[in-house]
């Protein structure tokens, strides 16, 4: 239980946040072992490459959209 | 007691079923239109419909289909559990399928209404309190629609017509099978440009230059209503669509420019008295008595009267500047780009001449054209 979340949970519960469903499990684990600021910091960069992949996904629909 | 009331509300609902039937072409849904776009939304409009369906179908028939079966009668008991990581992701990933779904053909959709490029023709609409203004550009044509639905049906006076509050004295007339793009603006407050038939419902801003387009396909008269609560009118400027031929159309244009510059040469002969009257009331009934009131006794705290009027009875130069350029910080408006010379030196006669007012003196239009001259539409361009 008290064993620190590794980089993959940690992006995984991030992942898990974006979709809003998390396990009982897995909640416990990131609360008992892991540092907030490693979520903060993986949460900032995953909501950057969300934005990023909107923006490519108007581009490509605007594309098929002008041919 | 009772009786009475079920008997007056079962005959209640007769008369409104009567009156339901009565208008022929009273329908619920959403119209088709006469456009690729208005079709293309109403498409869209009926695929999330029979969804939305579908979805209730299958959401309430699990409901009841549990309740039933799982009845206490039968020995059903609860099964309790807190939570359920599975089924929580399932009811998560159905309704983002879902709605990915939908957003493909809504976005190919809106995709298509918002392309204005390449227009053949394009006409500027301007809000007005209220009424629109529609300005051929690159025609050299502008003019105002006011409602023209009389005021007797409005005050039920008379009886009122089949297209009540939703007819106009002059109809923009607009070619079929044209790529025709509209550029929408406000000289004063929000108001929002709105045909059903064409599915173009756009604001028209003060300051601000919307963009909206149609390709109509039929020729046939279509009318539309101002969409943005705007003030004490805004279900008194209506919109009507003529659309028409292209060969219609041109022949049109041709006959609106020579009626425009016939009106202009009008200005410059001399009128009587008697004609500035005759005329200057029905351009009072049109553009003044909706504030003013056709008595000219105005609404006491609202809009000043002009029977007896300080302004009305005085110095004239006075009068035709509050016609011609409005009163700031008040609902007057400036008339001049409005109403043609004519109109303005005949509803101002009419003013001084009416309800009481007995100046007896004429305004003559070429006193106003001078007046005008400065300003004029073509000027400005």
């Amino acid at each position: 239980m008290s064993d620190k979340p590794t980089l993959w949970q940690t992006l995984l519960s991030v992942l898990s946040s974006f979709f809003g469903v998390q396990s009982e499990r897995n909640r416990e684990r990131d609360f008992h072992g892991g540092h907030p600021v490693h979520y903060i910091l993986t949460g900032l960069l995953m909501a950057a490459l969300f934005v990023i992949a909107v923006i490519l996904l108007v581009r490509w629909a605007l594309s098929l959209a002008g041919a | 007691m009772v009786r009475i009331t079920t008997i007056t509300i079962g005959s209640g609902l007769g008369l409104a079923l009567f009156a339901a039937s009565a208008q022929a072409e009273w329908t619920v849904n959403l119209t088709p239109g006469v456009t690729d776009v208005s079709r293309s939304v109403f498409d869209l409009h009926m695929t999330i419909f029979w969804i939305c369906v579908a979805i209730a179908l299958v959401v309430f028939g699990v409901m009841f289909w549990s309740i039933f079966h799982h009845r206490k009668s039968r020995g059903a008991e609860a099964h309790n559990f807190h939570e359920n990581t599975v089924v929580e992701v399932i009811w998560t990933i159905i309704p983002l399928l879902i709605l990915v779904g939908m957003a493909v053909p809504a976005t190919a959709t809106l995709v298509k209404m918002y392309d204005s490029s390449e227009a053949e023709l394009d006409v500027q609409i301007t809000g007005f309190q209220w009424k629109w203004r529609y300005d051929y550009l690159d025609h050299n044509l502008d003019f105002f629609s006011n409602l023209s639905t009389p005021r007797e049906q409005i005050s039920n006076e008379a009886d009122k017509q089949e297209h009540y509050l939703l007819e106009v004295d002059r109809h923009l007339v607009l070619p079929v099978d044209t790529k025709i793009r509209f550029l929408l603006t406000s000289n004063d407050v929000i108001h929002s440009w709105w045909v059903p038939a064409l599915a173009v419902k756009k604001d028209a801003i003060p300051g601000f230059i919307n963009e909206a387009w149609t390709v109509i396909d039929e020729p046939g008269i279509y009318r539309g209503q101002c969409a943005e609560l705007c003030g004490q009118d805004h279900g008194f400027m209506p919109i009507v669509i003529e659309a028409v031929s292209r060969d219609d159309f041109q022949q049109w244009l041709a006959d609106a420019r020579a009626d425009k510059q016939r009106v202009t040469a009008a200005a410059e002969r001399t009128w009587t008295l008697d004609e500035l009257m005759q005329q200057g009331e029905q351009v009072y009934l049109r553009a003044c008595a909706a504030c003013h009131l056709p008595t000219g006794e105005g609404v006491p705290g609202a809009f000043p009267a002009l029977k007896g009027s300080a302004i009305a009875t005085g110095e004239v130069a006075a009068h035709i500047d509050i016609v011609l350029n409005g009163k700031s910080g008040t609902a007057m408006q400036a008339f001049r780009d409005q109403l043609s010379a004519s109109e303005l030196a005949a509803v101002i006669t009419y003013e001084r001449n009416a309800w009481g007012n007995s100046l007896g003196e004429a305004v003559s239009p070429a006193q106003i054209s001078r007046l005008l001259e400065p300003t004029t539409g073509e000027a400005e361009q």
